[in-house]
């Protein structure tokens, strides 16, 4: 008897049967030189499985246990499908949260629904432009509710093509091509992801582990800014809280992190494939497009009965004054209210919101962004004119 | 719905479970009908009735060729299914690349005409589905199948979920006859089948997604000059990665069908260990090759014709297979460029096929590591979104750019060097066998870590549901 692989082999090797008339026996249904099997290896499979099953659950439920001893907890990771679920939820006059990583941790739905009468919907992301899903939503031509827009320059001016608006055109892009099977797969991932505390998309996957590798880098080597680590939970309404290893003063983690947003926040060099100064132009021109952008939106969804206020939110420390200085009041928050006429809430302009601190420079730590939303609020109705 | 998702990991528990609890033959098959076309209506679901229509288009034509008496006749309704089936792709794939190149020449001449954008979304896998259903008629036409008598069957063999939306391309002939008799269960061929599963999802998952595809990103999606080194490492990246993404699905489908007792045949067989680019085409995408081989090089005459002639039916042969991955010109380039990497092997086998030296061990390395080094080339085109970014690519490959910037850090050219060799050193270490081969061959306790580490492997990364490179096509 010749071996399977033998076999196997000579029938890939058959030749087809060009342009012959086949006999009888060679038609459909199956005839021999049309059938293929493929080899099965001889090998002992259900004992090899078994022990495969044990290895791998072992060495899962291993990783959890060290995830979570080293501090780790289960909560949703934000991507694009779950930012899509809270879009799917806006109806025409919803009360909704765009923005930056600020709006999304420093406020407190529950408060906000508590002054303001509407549950908001956060859509604001980590790291994230909220000019695109601000255009989106003045393109949706129902929309004529409120909008909260959270502006950090650095961010919210972002020129095209860079990681902060392709974060916000990937969610809006989500948003309108999200198929049946990512829905789901959404909704499959909750429990698991509610329950695991290993299943941290951004901090704990393969990829992730490896670029914590210290490798050396080569002199002038463009490599991108680390981002920083897990320090915040989300719940399915994507509300954003800070964990309470963050948030507690002088901490080690949110000391690293703090060192993480100064090259975040640092423009890089020019590039070196063309002059300087073209560069900035460049950027001038991407800037005051994106003025003129925002203007267009925002009066497209004023024109329609809608409102927008656009809210600076606390920061602190070594970032405040990289902030200050790189994208000060006077370029970005000043003319922003000016060419759109719409209101604006600067965090430093009333007492009463200044005085928080920001535990990693960035963010509130969970317990201050409920007492913040307490007192934003009255400013909100003020500027919304509620 | 993606391989790598959680929907397809529930999706696929429930059909196998119920699948193998069901004892009739044609219970079963109803089955798979429905799973196929949920997998597929998970993507966008008035899509699956266009591919219902071009499947029983293609089931009314099979008959009808079938019965000509003539053969006229049965060449009219091969023609009307051709037509029918170039058309969906040509209207769906082709549109507004027609619509923009009819643009381009009227400009040429003076005339300014702008046509409208035509806003179709292409429907996933069309490329796929549509040769599934069109080997049948060419087949049936060819005299080396019968058609069917079953409606059912047929839209089973085109709408069998493993293979669907990005291959292997299997040929009714090829996979009708499987659904004669019921298929036993197996516990080997089904846990094999897992175990092919869980190796197609490491490929994808683990080499081309994590440890590949950003440094190709990166590189191919930088807007600067680049040095040499960076150039040359996005690029041997994208060719791992275009490995890895698309073998890993076909040996997902492989793995998938063999749990439901389904035998496909190999669409890669270590293609990097070629040595040359016939060998080359013989071992990737072989589906797609031999395909392209019986339906269109051997009725233009293959290489029974002059030799001129036969050069440039292989051009031909290259030119379309490179515009069925996409309507771009970047893809045409790759196709004859493959074709002219053909012509010019060709000449060589003429020249030197007799000489000594031509067989030995060195020259055979050389000649696999050129034909590597000239495949990677190609890549740039097919990769590169324009011709800017290719020649941009092509010209820091080559030293054009020795003051340009670097872009890759230490760990992103260590991964794809590692992965690399490690891919190179396997597909040369199994050129001549098959995976098969191995798995019987190498001691259990390694078979069994290997599968293990795969495992372990894919739940740590996570799966980002990344879409599969030939999902586009």
């Amino acid at each position: 008897m010749r071996s399977f692989i033998s076999n196997f082999k000579e029938r890939l090797r058959l030749p087809r049967l060009f342009f012959r008339q086949p006999s009888r026996a060679e038609q459909i249904h199956g005839g021999p030189p049309l059938e293929f099997e493929r080899p099965i290896p001889p090998v002992p499979w259900r004992g090899m499985t078994v022990i495969v099953v044990v290895v791998v659950v072992a060495a899962t439920a291993a990783w959890e246990l060290y995830c979570r001893s080293i501090g780790y907890g289960p909560t949703l990771n934000d991507n694009e499908d779950l930012w899509t679920l809270r879009r799917r939820s806006v109806t025409p006059e919803s009360l909704v949260i765009v923005g930056d990583s600020r709006g999304w941790y420093d406020v407190d739905l529950d408060e906000f629904q508590k002054g303001l009468g509407k549950r908001p919907i956060q859509l604001a992301m980590g790291g994230g432009c909220g000019y695109p899903v601000l255009a989106d939503l003045a393109k949706d031509e129902s929309f004529h509710g409120t909008i909260i827009c959270s502006v950090t320059p650095r961010l919210f001016f972002a020129p095209p093509g860079t990681p902060p608006m392709e974060r916000g055109e990937k969610a809006v892009k989500r948003f309108h091509n999200q198929t049946p099977a990512q829905r789901a797969s959404q909704y499959l991932a909750f429990p698991l992801e509610e329950h695991v505390a290993f299943l941290k998309q951004e901090e704990l996957t393969l990829d992730n582990l490896l670029k914590r590798l210290p490798t050396p880098n080569r002199p002038g080597a463009l490599v991108p800014p680390r981002l920083p680590p897990y320090f915040g939970t989300l719940d399915r309404e994507r509300r954003a809280r800070m964990i309470e290893e963050c948030a507690r003063p002088g901490s080690e983690l949110a000391k690293r992190i703090q060192q993480i947003w100064i090259p975040l926040f640092t423009p890089p060099p020019p590039p070196t494939y063309i002059p300087k100064e073209q560069f900035m132009t460049k950027i001038g021109e991407a800037i005051g497009g994106r003025f003129h952008d925002i203007t267009t939106a925002v009066e497209k969804i004023r024109s329609r009965g809608g409102k927008i206020v656009f809210v600076r939110f606390p920061h602190s420390g070594g970032l405040k004054e990289l902030e200050d200085r790189e994208t000060p009041r006077a370029k970005t928050w000043d003319p922003l209210l000016k060419m759109t006429g719409a209101p604006g809430i600067y965090y430093s302009d009333f007492p009463e919101l200044a005085g928080f601190n920001c535990p990693e420079w960035s963010h509130l730590s969970a317990g201050d962004s409920v007492e913040f939303s307490k007192r934003l609020v009255p400013h909100l109705r003020a500027a919304l004119k509620m | 719905m993606l391989f790598n998702s959680l929907t397809f990991v529930v999706f696929f528990v429930v059909v196998v479970t119920l699948y193998w609890s069901i004892a009739s033959w044609t219970l079963r098959k109803n089955l798979l009908v429905v799973a196929g076309y949920i997998f597929y209506g998970a993507w966008n679901p008035p899509f699956a009735a266009l591919l219902f229509s071009t499947t029983a288009m293609d089931f009314w034509l099979g008959r009808q060729i079938g019965k000509a008496k003539d053969r006229h006749a049965k060449r009219r309704w091969l023609v009307a299914s051709v037509c029918m089936n170039l058309s969906m792709l040509g209207f769906f794939k082709y549109g507004n690349f027609l619509l923009q190149n009819f643009q381009w020449l009227l400009a040429r001449i003076g005339i300014i005409y702008q046509p409208p954008h035509l806003d179709i979304l292409l429907p996933v896998g069309i490329s796929f589905y549509t040769f599934h259903s069109l080997s049948y008629t060419l087949d049936i036409y060819r005299g080396v199948l019968q058609p069917t008598k079953s409606l059912r069957d047929f839209i089973l063999a085109v709408s069998f979920f493993p293979q669907l939306v990005a291959g292997p391309i299997v040929r009714a002939g090829d996979f009708l006859p499987q659904l004669v008799r019921p298929q036993p269960l197996r516990t080997g061929q089904f846990l094999w089948g897992v175990a092919m599963m869980t190796l197609g999802l490491f490929e994808k998952i683990v080499l081309a997604d994590t440890l590949l595809s950003g440094s190709a990103d990166r590189v191919f999606g930088y807007v600067g000059p680049l040095v040499a080194l960076d150039s040359w490492a996005g690029v041997i990246a994208f060719a791992g990665q275009i490995f890895f993404d698309f073998a890993g699905y076909s040996t997902c489908a492989i793995g998938a069908a063999l749990t439901l007792g389904f035998h496909l045949k190999d669409n890669f067989r270590f293609p990097y260990a070629a040595i040359g680019f016939s060998d080359f085409w013989r071992r990737w995408h072989i589906s797609l090759s031999t395909f392209l081989r019986d339906y269109l090089y051997i009725p233009l005459g293959g290489n029974q014709v002059r030799p001129f002639r036969a050069a440039l039916n292989l051009v031909i042969v290259m030119f379309l297979g490179g515009l069925w991955h996409g309507a771009a010109w970047t893809f045409v380039v790759w196709g004859l460029l493959h074709g002219s990497y053909l012509v010019i092997e060709r000449v060589c086998r003429i020249l030197f096929e007799d000489k000594a030296w031509a067989n030995n061990l060195a020259t055979r390395v050389l000649a696999g590591a050129a034909t590597y080094a000239a495949v990677c080339i190609a890549w740039v085109y097919f990769r590169a979104a324009d011709f800017t970014i290719a020649s941009r690519m092509l010209g820091g490959m080559f030293g054009q750019h020795p003051h340009g910037d670097a872009i890759l850090s230490t760990r992103e050219m260590l991964q794809v060097a590692l992965v690399t060799v490690g891919m190179i050193s396997v597909h040369w270490s199994l050129r001549d066998s098959n995976i098969e081969t191995a798995v019987t061959r190498l001691p259990r306790w390694t078979v069994t870590a290997a599968w293990a580490l795969m495992a372990c492997a894919i739940i740590l990364t996570q799966g980002t549901s990344n879409a599969f490179i030939y999902f586009q096509f």
